[in-house]
């Protein structure tokens, strides 16, 4: 039925993902997509990493946790249609999520020397794409398990596309400690950091710890030795992450605003999306505003003076917007040909609850188009 | 109330594109042309201030814009080069050990390195001088990043004294957290849009700012406000015109949003609240920059 190319998406996908910049829709979009792929008939998951509650609520669910929940068919009531596929939900924590794979790949001994240590803590919440990394190995995990026939992943603001789509490469990078064993190894063997400044690495050590400290290095070190011995499970997993990005069941949802000055952000990132083989399934341009038709200027001009004059300030403020909203849209097909680009209204009051959620999958369908 | 004027270091942040950058670029023209010289800084983003003042992009070094105007967008690996000089005094050494590989490799995973020097150059500029001793920049607004970017951010100087052994980079911290948290230095100025989650992440922030890195919050934004126009009684007689009707009821409801949205700031964050309104303009330039910055008079100025 669906004209849009989200229909065979939502049809044959195994993994679906939304991306794109802060505040544009993506956890809204991925909500929706899970919902309407769960009632065409596909068993489906969506996993959000937003903590906003309405969302739960939305979805007939008090709280939304790091667990799968069913949403339930009393949930659905408001829309007179029955899913016939189960659909779940679940809020990821990225901290439980890192610590559940280091308990699942570390060894035994080394898991709560590992789980403690301040260079892990900041391995798993600051350095830059471990958000995305552990929601995309998530998947990955999620994926294997097979228990659904779409998963639907929503993502975290990202201010660096790069961030994302590099995310696995700079986790593998990490575990990669050649460079670590090169600049430690002779100070570890000494005991003692910088001891000879004959040796190039003991210089380059010593220039280094005026930055960070010795006791720094030091530390830093050995949680590079404890993490060795989970080396192979954690690169096999994230070969299995990369993977994963490019196989052809999985596809990418680039939401974003229409806004012109907005708009570079979208090309930027559908641009490197190409660049790394990943497939871009389409492009939503959410929150379009609609252009006042001919009719309700006429249909004004028909008001008394004052009110016609309210109506049609309003009118105008909508024409500027609306026109706006077209220069970026015309920017945005010129820059990528070839990728379907759907158009979501910005309706009168935010997407939170379950029938506004459908309304937009009707757009995001094709069911209705303005 | 007291405008920013009294205060050096201006931090503007919110969700993400509710306009913080707009309202930096907004207050740091209303600084200049107080006459203060002013440098407004973004971190490590896509520049948009110079784009909305109309001027050319400023890059990864502090440039003058117009009269008592500088800009810089800080960036990771510029920062890291002038703090190593800074550190290690000789190009030539730096260039040894800066420019090695496997150093560059393992900078990247010494915690918060990264943001330690980005904030640090804002930081240094802060202490600046000229040389006749006076400051070289009078006020900083710092176009900080988004709501959870921020908070991790702005408490990276505090993270980093209670975590990092004793050394260069933990007495470095120390030095910005002192300044970071002078109530006479530093005021954070939170913007949200007419909004649910805009209005809940700067309530958020504001606790985050409070509890977390001891920033005072100074005032609130409420961008893109949308003043009352249709009475119910308009609406009424609107009854037989459905899709004007939409129209109108749409903007009805956006407008009670931003009257609910500014009590719910003003209870929360103990902060005045300033609306600027929604503006229609085909282009988002230095126009609408100059008119926000009217809506933002006794914010910078404070109340005669
Ligand atoms: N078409 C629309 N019309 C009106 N409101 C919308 C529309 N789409 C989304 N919204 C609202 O906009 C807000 C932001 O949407 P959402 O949370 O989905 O964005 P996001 O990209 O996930 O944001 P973040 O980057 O912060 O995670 C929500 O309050 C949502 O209800
Ligand atoms: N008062 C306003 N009226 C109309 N449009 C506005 C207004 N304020 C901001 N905008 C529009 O919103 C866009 C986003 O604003 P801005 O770039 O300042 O947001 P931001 O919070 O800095 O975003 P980011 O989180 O991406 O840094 C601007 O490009 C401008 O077009
Ligand atoms: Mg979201
Ligand atoms: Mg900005």
């Amino acid at each position: 039925m669906s004209t849009t190319a989200l229909g065979p998406a939502l049809a044959k996908k195994r993994v679906l993902i939304c991306v794109g910049s802060g505040g544009v829709g993506k956890t809204t979009v991925a909500a929706t997509l899970g919902l309407r792929a769960a009632v065409d008939g596909r068993d489906s998951l969506v996993c959000t990493i937003d903590p906003a509650k309405r969302l739960a609520n939305s979805l007939g669910l008090s709280a939304l946790g790091n667990a799968e929940t069913q949403v339930p068919a009393s949930a659905l009531e408001p829309l007179g249609v029955t899913a016939r596929a189960s659909l779940h939900a679940m809020m990821l924590d990225m901290k439980q999520t890192w610590d559940d794979l280091i308990t699942r790949v570390a060894p035994p001994d080394q898991r709560e020397r590992i789980l403690a240590n301040r260079f892990y803590q900041s391995l798993s919440t600051a350095l830059a794409g471990s958000q995305e990394y552990i929601a995309m190995e998530k998947v990955w995990e999620l994926r294997r398990k097979g228990e659904y026939e779409l998963v639907v992943l929503d993502t975290p603001p990202t201010a660096h596309a790069l961030d994302f789509l590099d995310a696995p490469n700079r986790v593998l990078d990490f575990l990669d400690n050649e460079a670590a064993k090169w600049l430690l190894a002779p100070a570890l063997k000494a005991g003692k950091l910088g001891m000879s400044l004959f040796n190039r690495s003991g210089y380059v050590l010593r220039a280094l710890s005026k930055f960070t400290g010795t006791e720094m290095l030091q530390e830093l070190s050995s949680f590079m030795l404890s993490l060795s011995g989970m080396n192979e499970g954690f690169r096999e997993r994230a070969r299995g992450v990369r993977a994963l990005l490019e196989d052809a069941s999985t596809g990418f949802v680039l939401v974003t605003s229409p806004h012109p000055e907005r708009m570079d952000e979208a090309i930027h990132f559908s641009t490197l999306l190409k660049q790394h083989r990943m497939e871009v399934v389409a492009l939503v341009v959410n929150r379009v505003h609609p252009l006042p038709t001919e009719a309700m200027w006429q249909d004004a001009a028909t008001l008394t003076p004052t009110r016609r004059a309210k109506v049609e300030e309003t009118l105008r403020e909508l024409q500027v917007l609306a026109e706006q909203d077209g220069r970026g849209i015309a920017q945005l097909q010129a820059a990528c040909p070839g990728i379907p680009l759907i158009q979501v209204p910005r309706f009168g009051l935010d997407v939170h609850d379950i029938t506004s959620l459908w309304q937009t999958g009707r757009f995001l369908l094709g069911d209705d188009t303005f | 109330m007291a405008g920013l004027l009294d205060k050096r270091l201006w931090v503007v942040s919110g969700k993400g594109g509710v306009g913080k950058s707009t309202v930096a670029a907004a207050l740091a023209l209303r600084s200049a042309r107080a006459g203060r010289r002013t440098l407004v800084c973004e971190v490590n983003t896509q520049e948009r201030i110079s784009r909305f003042l109309e001027h050319p992009a400023a890059g990864p070094e502090v440039k003058l814009l117009e009269e008592n105007l500088w800009a810089v967008d800080v960036r990771p690996q510029e920062a890291m080069r002038e703090y190593g000089l800074m550190v290690l005094r000789f190009e030539a050494l730096y260039k040894t050990v800066f420019e090695n590989r496997l150093v560059r490799y393992f900078l990247r995973f010494i915690p918060s390195l990264q943001e330690l020097v980005l904030l640090g150059k804002i930081m240094y500029h802060l202490q600046e001088k000229l040389p006749d001793g006076r400051w070289r920049f009078d006020t900083i607004v710092l176009d900080a990043p988004a709501t959870g970017h921020a908070i991790s951010f702005l408490s990276v100087p505090q993270v980093l004294v209670q975590t990092v052994p004793q050394g260069p980079m933990s007495r470095e911290a120390q030095k910005m957290r002192d300044l970071l948290v002078d109530p006479a230095v530093t005021a954070a100025v939170l913007v949200a849009l007419p909004e649910e989650m805009p209005v809940n992440e700067a309530l958020e922030l504001h606790a985050a700012l409070k509890d977390k890195v001891h920033i005072r919050t100074h005032a609130a934004v409420l961008n893109q406000a949308i003043p009352e126009r249709f009475t119910e009684a308009d609406l009424e007689a609107l009854a037989g015109h459905p899709e004007l009707h939409r129209v109108a009821q749409a903007n009805h409801d956006r407008a009670s949003l931003t009257v609910l949205a500014g009590t719910k700031l003003e209870r929360n964050l103990h902060a005045p609240v300033f609306n600027v309104p929604r503006l229609y303009l085909p282009t988002f330039g230095r126009d609408a920059i100059e008119q926000v910055m009217g809506h933002l008079e006794a914010l910078v100025m404070g109340d005669k």
